[in-house]
């Protein structure tokens, strides 16, 4: 008797955990598959151009905000008057972060979380940095490249 | 910290015969690739972040590999006792319900 | 796990009694070298996967001078997860490629294309030249300047052959050089003509597989033959083995994406010491060990004609060896099939280290 009750058990136990564990296995792979083949929604662009003159006069230590994409980007002269280009979206669940001038960093408002001028994540929650984009001078124009990005602008 | 581990597991999995080649190469032509060297385009996400969360994922799916081979591997096994007990064929002359 | 209404609804319309017989009567040889039976099996899912992600692939790419280069980057740098499956796509395709040869060389080792299966080994064989032309053809969707350099060489190798050869290398290109044409023409190789050959060449093997029954290397026959069940055993075994081929390849993919070059200039000179993908290192080798001139003639039209026949015996082995169809030892023809298998494996070594 002992084992026939022993022998159904485990294989339906087993079969069942084959069954469970294999549909997880395979769910994981479709949403992989999936995450791809969807349309990758809100595609950042490379680069922006902007207009020099908006930029070159505003106050050290401060931000200007500028549109990258469909996102927030903050065009940021130091105190010492270097200036540098951030996305203003919080990594941890895409907030607009702030600049907080007295602390000379920069706030995001959803959860207290706080990155320093280069955009590292100091406190909080965010797990990584700001992104950081180069800067370029071009005549009247101010160009902002994602980083690696080669420019190539539209002839004339 | 991460780093060095990183190159390592690359190194060990494809890249042996590659490094010596490839330092050999490096000394020879780095004059000359100096002249044209431009950004590598990144073919893996770079961001700290993103890298430790990607290692971390394959370390899950690995988990789950595992975890089924042995679940086949017991089922292999139930199914071998089944076979030697001789119970996983049907009785052709069992009297049918029917 | 039962779903009884499931298997009612089944049942009212379809006999399915065949075949779940057919399935448990379905016995494969337990021998020496039955790892060799899961070397096929290999392929086959490998296959699969790239049939898979080269159907995502291919709602991103765009097969234009113009576009294409810039399109990959798109997938590797800004498409979620774009970069993963084309690392895989591009691993996937190295492991089916290696699985193929051993596979052949596996069979051919035992002598499994002998009487009554040659036409399985004619169709493997098929089957082979298939996916090369899928690798290279592949290869050139990329539009780097290695990938550019490699399918010139290539196409300009099948150029030396003689009488065909200049016809072959216009089709192929698209034109007289490898050009935006040569990108669209490869575009529909890869995704359209090569998929619908293979798919058919792999029913027709695996159907034949099934027809003849697997073959027994002739030491290992025995009487009576002990054999398993293929389901479920063997079926299992080779679900484990498919889940590791799977778990490499995903590894592979994340550890070392394949690099991607600069966009191809024609005008630009081929970058300093390329290579061809690895299954070309032994034909290039080959080239190179015979010199410009023989005779008055030219050397490499006659390396690539030795190429030829060397290739084209393999491919008719199995009407060459009547020994072994007549189900006698063959000597002759396992020393071949060994110097075909050192030749592969030296001179693929010499070129990767070269
Ligand atoms: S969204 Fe910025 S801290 Fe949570």
């Amino acid at each position: 008797m002992k084992l026939k009750y022993s022998l159904i058990t485990r294989r339906t136990f087993l079969n069942t955990l084959f069954g469970g564990w294999l549909f997880a296995f395979f769910s994981g792979a479709f949403y992989t598959l999936m995450k791809f083949a969807f349309p990758t929604l809100g595609k950042e662009p490379d680069f922006v151009v902007l207009d020099r003159k908006d930029f070159s006069d505003i106050p050290n230590n401060s931000v200007k905000p500028f549109a990258w994409g469909g996102a927030l980007g903050l065009y940021f002269k130091k105190e010492d008057g270097s200036v540098a280009a951030l996305k203003g979206v919080c990594t941890h669940m895409e907030c607009n972060v702030a600049y907080k001038p007295e602390e000379k960093k920069f706030y995001c408002a959803c959860h207290q979380g706080w990155f320093d001028e280069t955009g590292r994540n100091i406190a909080g929650p965010p797990p990584k940095p700001l992104e950081v984009f180069d800067v370029t001078e071009d005549g009247d124009k101010l160009i902002i490249a994602r980083k690696g990005v080669k420019v190539e602008l539209p002839k004339a | 910290m991460k780093q060095p581990f990183l190159i390592w597991a690359k190194s060990r999995l494809i890249n042996i015969p590659r490094i010596f080649i490839a330092a050999a190469a490096w000394t020879v032509c780095l004059p000359l690739c100096a002249a044209r060297a431009t950004e590598k385009i990144a073919v893996f996400p770079n961001a700290a972040y993103d890298a430790c969360i990607i290692y971390q994922n394959l370390a899950i799916f690995w988990f789950f590999i595992i975890g089924l081979i042995v679940i086949i591997g017991m089922k292999l096994k139930e199914i071998d006792r089944i076979q030697k007990l001789g119970i996983d064929r049907d009785d052709e002359n069992a009297p049918r319900l029917d | 796990m039962s779903y009884p209404r499931l298997k009612n609804w089944l049942d009212e319309r379809y006999d399915l009694t065949d075949v779940k017989k057919f399935a448990k009567s379905k016995l494969i040889p337990e021998h020496r070298y039955d790892l060799l039976y899961y070397t096929g099996g290999i392929t086959l899912f490998l296959f699969v996967l790239q049939f898979i992600t080269g159907m995502l692939l291919a709602m991103y790419y765009v097969p234009h001078i113009d576009h294409a280069y810039e399109s990959i980057i798109e997938i590797v740098t800004k498409i979620n997860l774009g970069w993963f499956f084309r690392s895989l796509h591009h691993w996937g395709a190295q492991l089916t490629i290696l699985f193929l040869f051993i596979h052949l060389f596996g069979t051919l080792l035992v002598k499994a294309y002998r009487k009554p299966r040659e036409m399985v080994w004619i169709t493997g064989f098929i089957l082979l030249i298939i996916s090369i032309f899928f690798g290279l053809s592949g290869y050139l969707l990329l539009w780097d300047e290695r990938a550019f350099a490699a399918v010139r060489v290539a196409t300009g190798g099948a150029g030396a052959l003689p009488v065909f050869g200049g016809f072959i290398k216009a089709f192929l290109r698209g034109g007289m050089d490898v050009t935006g044409d040569t990108i669209v023409r490869f575009y529909a190789f890869h995704v359209s003509i090569l998929p619908l050959l293979s798919l058919l060449m792999i029913g027709l093997h695996v159907l034949l597989v099934q027809y003849h029954g697997v073959s027994v290397p002739r030491s290992e026959i025995k009487d009576p033959q002990p054999t398993v069940p293929f389901f479920p055993n063997v079926f299992y075994k080779d679900m484990i083995i498919w889940l590791i081929v799977l778990g490499v390849v995903v590894t592979l993919a994340v550890l070392a994406p394949p690099e991607i070059g600069i966009k191809a200039d024609p005008l630009a000179p081929p970058p300093a010491n390329i290579k061809p993908e690895w299954y070309f290192l032994m034909v290039l080798e080959t080239l190179k060990l015979f010199p410009g001139t023989i005779f008055g003639l030219n050397g490499e039209t006659i390396a690539i004609i030795c190429v030829v026949v060397g290739i084209s015996f393999l491919f008719l082995i199995p009407f060459f060896d009547r020994k072994a169809n007549r189900g006698e030892e063959s000597t002759v023809f396992t020393v071949i099939a060994v110097i075909y298998v050192v030749y592969f494996v030296v001179m693929t070594a010499v070129g990767f280290l070269s």
